[in-house]
């Protein structure tokens, strides 16, 4: 046998014995107890075992759930499921599934010691990886187990004029600054400790590099972060309000003071048309006949570069735009096509950064590009799409910043002229409840819905009763709803209209403390059963913080769209943001019969808005443009004209 | 002539390192990726961020491999996306006790910590749009039916959406 055999033979051999041994060795085993402390409190975890010399913990132990409590985390599991998710605070899911060693925290795959395996009913996952996914280690101090918070993560935003770091902590993070100069800034975080020691070099954004360190001992670990800066840039005071993230923000040397305080997303160009919020918008006009529809919108790496492929179905003109370095922005607007689907909004290929797609009005599609660097781009049009090739080399400066081009099978762009049409309301006129498509219906403005009683209008004081709404200051939506709903009555029946509330006073339509579905049910019943021209719900908006503020109407039926356009251009005026016009599943716009809008006035949770609406002057207002498109759009659509429609 | 032989089993071993470490750089990092959707804070925009889906394993059959990746995407939906991004989130506590699979309706039975909205329908209407976007992008299901610790429920209290019906994209 030659050597070379030799030495293959004894490659299986120990080949062999490794598989036989992982297969083999160390089965999973019940262990005892372990303590250990998290922040000064003693866990006991009595589930556990330990398989090829890790420890394992059991999803039923107590002294796990007390983890995940006191971590503000939370375990999906039920007994004979495969996998078992945990959302912690970050919020991220961390992933296991019995059998398999891959687990997964939040995008980032990872392989455990071991697979998550059953014992009974029960299933052990490796604790270690666990601990991981929750940024804790587990220590030994002497004899004393420690659950030690690590400085689990340190994302770097830089951008062209500032860095943002991000930290995540296993426990509430206080950065403090323990020294700063010209040339650097030093952070310490007590308490933490951390594997991510080292150094990362950044060149940008006023940061040249951020190193990581821990000292201090097991139970009092510290880990100082210490950015050292380019010339002329500035630390700004880190936050300190006790939560588990914390940013840490530094100003390049030509960023103003302020500007790290605001959010930092990359505007879209917009060299004509208007934003469109929303991914549904909602046309002021109906839409060209047989839209071409962009079926999606996909990126991969190709060859240096990278390839974004449009799949476009039908016939479409399309323009492309480039801005000149250092904003290197590509977008293509792609004309007379709907958007199938939700906007897009990922990262792709390098030197690609971010690729967007969105509906940015009635009938044009836009893919937005966020380039890494000025490179050449080359858009080939084909019948089934677009393509577009990103290169790694640069463009030139003398190259296209525009072109034009068509999609499909058509002559030539401009050429298109489809006539506009109204598309038939869905099921004959009838509303369908959701199972047919969505495509029709948003452009179908019209209503077969007849009123019997075509002078009447339905006012709906959002809440009342039992259900206050949202309080917020001192200030109950209940009452304010309820406010400009009678300033509004009062105005349409000095124009001539026949108005009923469905509440008058501060009462549940229904009856009290009556569940939320029955008393949206009387409301509906209410402009129902009258037979009434158009419902219109007054209500307060909120939110969890107070970055939200505006005016929306709420719809959910085609025929409210005309009436809910007509009302948002009249309170556009209204002294907040229009927010324009939203289709959602609202019970009340749902199941009324008639053309029906709900009016989200402004956010009681916003400071500016809470201004306003504290304001008799601004809630008078309000009515007074409600009922200026109310008027608008009974004389676009004529009660007369409504056995026709 | 014999040849020595430490340099050459040097040699091999470099070469099984390199081979290996070239087989290990060719595999698939991870496999198909999902959509988490998230409504942006204009109230109707979406956005996502993708996360990996685990492969079905060995002795997992279509029905339970379909069942844990709506598990999956449920959670994910519901936790949402990393702090720093905004987005309107479900009330905090929110997390799913568990889904079900009718057909090609998914059942997400929410904890009841999703009553605590701030009122308004901006948050509900965001909130739902994201769960029924991200659960209805795995094939197979299209409606999305909303329980409450198990409850079903025709509204939440006094909120303003309509959960009696199972959601659909078509609904925003």
């Amino acid at each position: 046998m030659s050597w070379i055999s030799r030495f293959v033979a004894l490659i299986g051999s120990v080949a062999a014995a490794a598989t036989f041994a992982a297969a083999n060795c160390a089965p999973a085993r019940a262990d005892a107890p372990l303590t250990a402390v998290y922040q000064g409190q003693s866990i006991r975890f009595s589930h556990i075992g330990s398989k090829d010399g890790a420890p394992a913990i059991g999803v039923n132990d107590p002294g796990f759930a007390a983890l995940l409590h006191v971590t503000d985390s939370v375990l999906t599991w039920k007994p004979g499921e495969r996998y078992v998710l945990i959302t912690t605070s970050v919020p991220t899911v961390v992933s296991f599934a019995v059998g398999d060693r891959r687990y997964d925290i939040g995008p980032i795959v990872l392989q455990a010691a071991f697979a998550p395996y059953q014992r009974g009913n029960e299933v052990f996952l490796p604790f270690n990886e666990v601990l991981r996914g929750l940024d804790l280690a587990l220590r030994e101090d002497g004899a004393v187990k420690v659950l030690q918070p690590q400085l689990g993560t340190l994302d770097v935003r830089a951008s062209r004029d500032r860095v943002t770091l991000l930290a995540h902590g296993g426990a509430p993070l206080h950065p403090r600054v323990v020294s700063q100069t010209s040339s650097a800034v030093t952070y310490a975080f007590d308490g933490v400790g951390t594997a991510l020691a080292g150094t990362r070099q950044i060149n940008a954004g006023g940061v040249r590099s951020v190193q990581i360190a821990t000292s201090g001992t097991v139970r009092a670990p510290v880990t100082t972060v210490t950015v050292a800066l380019q010339p002329g840039a500035s630390a700004r005071p880190p936050q300190n309000n006790g939560a588990r993230d914390v940013a840490l923000a530094i100003n390049g040397a030509k960023a103003s003071p302020q500007s790290i305080a605001e959010e930092s997303p990359t505007p879209e160009p917009e060299p004509s048309g208007t934003e469109n919020p929303g991914n549904a918008p909602i046309p002021n006009a109906t839409p060209a006949n047989q839209s071409a529809v962009v079926t999606g919108v996909t990126s991969q790496p190709s060859g240096a570069g990278a390839t974004v492929t449009i799949a476009v179905n039908g016939n479409a003109s399309y323009a492309w735009h480039r801005l000149r370095d250092p904003d290197n922005r590509f977008w293509v607007d792609i004309r007379n096509a709907q958007l199938q689907g939700p906007p897009v909004d990922q990262a792709a290929p390098s030197p690609i950064v971010s690729m967007r797609a969105r509906q940015i009005d009635e009938s044009t599609v836009r893919v937005a590009l966020t380039l890494g660097q000025p490179s050449a781009v080359v858009v080939t049009p084909s019948a089934n799409g677009l393509q577009i090739e990103v290169g790694n080399e640069e463009v030139s400066d003398d190259a296209a910043r525009s072109g034009t081009g068509t999609i499909g099978t058509v002559v030539s762009s401009g050429e298109q002229n489809p006539a506009l049409v109204t598309p038939a309301p869905a099921n004959n006129g009838q509303y369908d409840s959701g199972t047919s498509g969505d495509t029709g219906w948003k452009f179908g403005p019209r209503s077969s819905y007849v009123p019997t009683n075509p002078r009447l209008i339905v006012i709906d004081p959002g809440h009342g009763g039992s259900d206050s709404g949202s309080e917020h200051g001192g200030l109950k939506e209940a009452d304010l709803t309820l406010d400009m709903a009678k300033r509004l009555r009062d105005i349409l029946v000095a124009r001539g209209w026949q108005v009923k509330l469905t509440r008058e006073t501060d009462v549940d339509v229904y009856a009290p403390n009556d569940s939320a579905h029955d008393e949206l049910q009387a409301r509906v019943d209410v402009a129902n059963k009258a037979g009434a021209r158009l419902f219109v719900s007054v209500h307060v908006n909120a939110f969890m913080n107070s970055g939200p503020y505006g005016t929306t109407c709420y719809i959910s039926k085609p025929e409210d769209v005309p009436l809910a356009r007509m009302l948002e251009a009249h309170l556009a005026q209204d002294g907040t943001k229009d927010d324009g016009v939203i289709k959602s599943h609202l019970y009340v716009t749902y199941h009324t019969r008639m053309p029906a809008v709900l009016v989200e006035s402004a956010f009681l949770t916003n400071p500016s808005d809470y201004a306003l609406l504290a304001s008799a002057a601004w809630r008078q207002k309000i009515a007074e443009e409600i009922a200026d498109g109310i008027d608008q759009y009974t004389r676009a659509y004529p009660a007369s004209n409504a056995a026709a429609q | 002539m014999r040849l020595p032989r430490f340099p050459l089993l040097v040699a091999l071993l470099v070469i099984v390192a390199a081979a290996y470490w070239y087989f290990q750089s060719q595999r698939a990092p991870s496999g198909e990726t999902m959509a988490v959707y998230y409504t942006k804070l204009d109230g109707t925009s979406l956005a996502s961020v993708r996360v990996s889906v685990r492969p079905r394993a060995s002795g997992e059959s279509a029905a339970e491999h379909l069942h844990n990746q709506v598990l999956y995407a449920a959670v994910e939906a519901v936790t949402g996306p990393p702090n720093d991004i905004k987005a309107i989130r479900f009330p905090p506590g929110t997390h799913v006790n568990g889904v079900t699979l009718d057909g090609s309706t998914a059942t997400v039975d929410l904890s009841k910590e999703v009553d605590n909205q701030a009122g308004g329908s901006f948050g509900e209407s965001g909130e739902f749009k994201a769960l029924v976007y991200t659960v209805t992008g795995i094939a197979g299901v299209d409606a999305v039916r909303v329980t409450v610790d198990g409850t079903r429920l025709e509204t939440l209290p006094g909120g303003h959406l309509e959960l009696d019906q199972p959601l659909r994209r078509a609904d925003w």
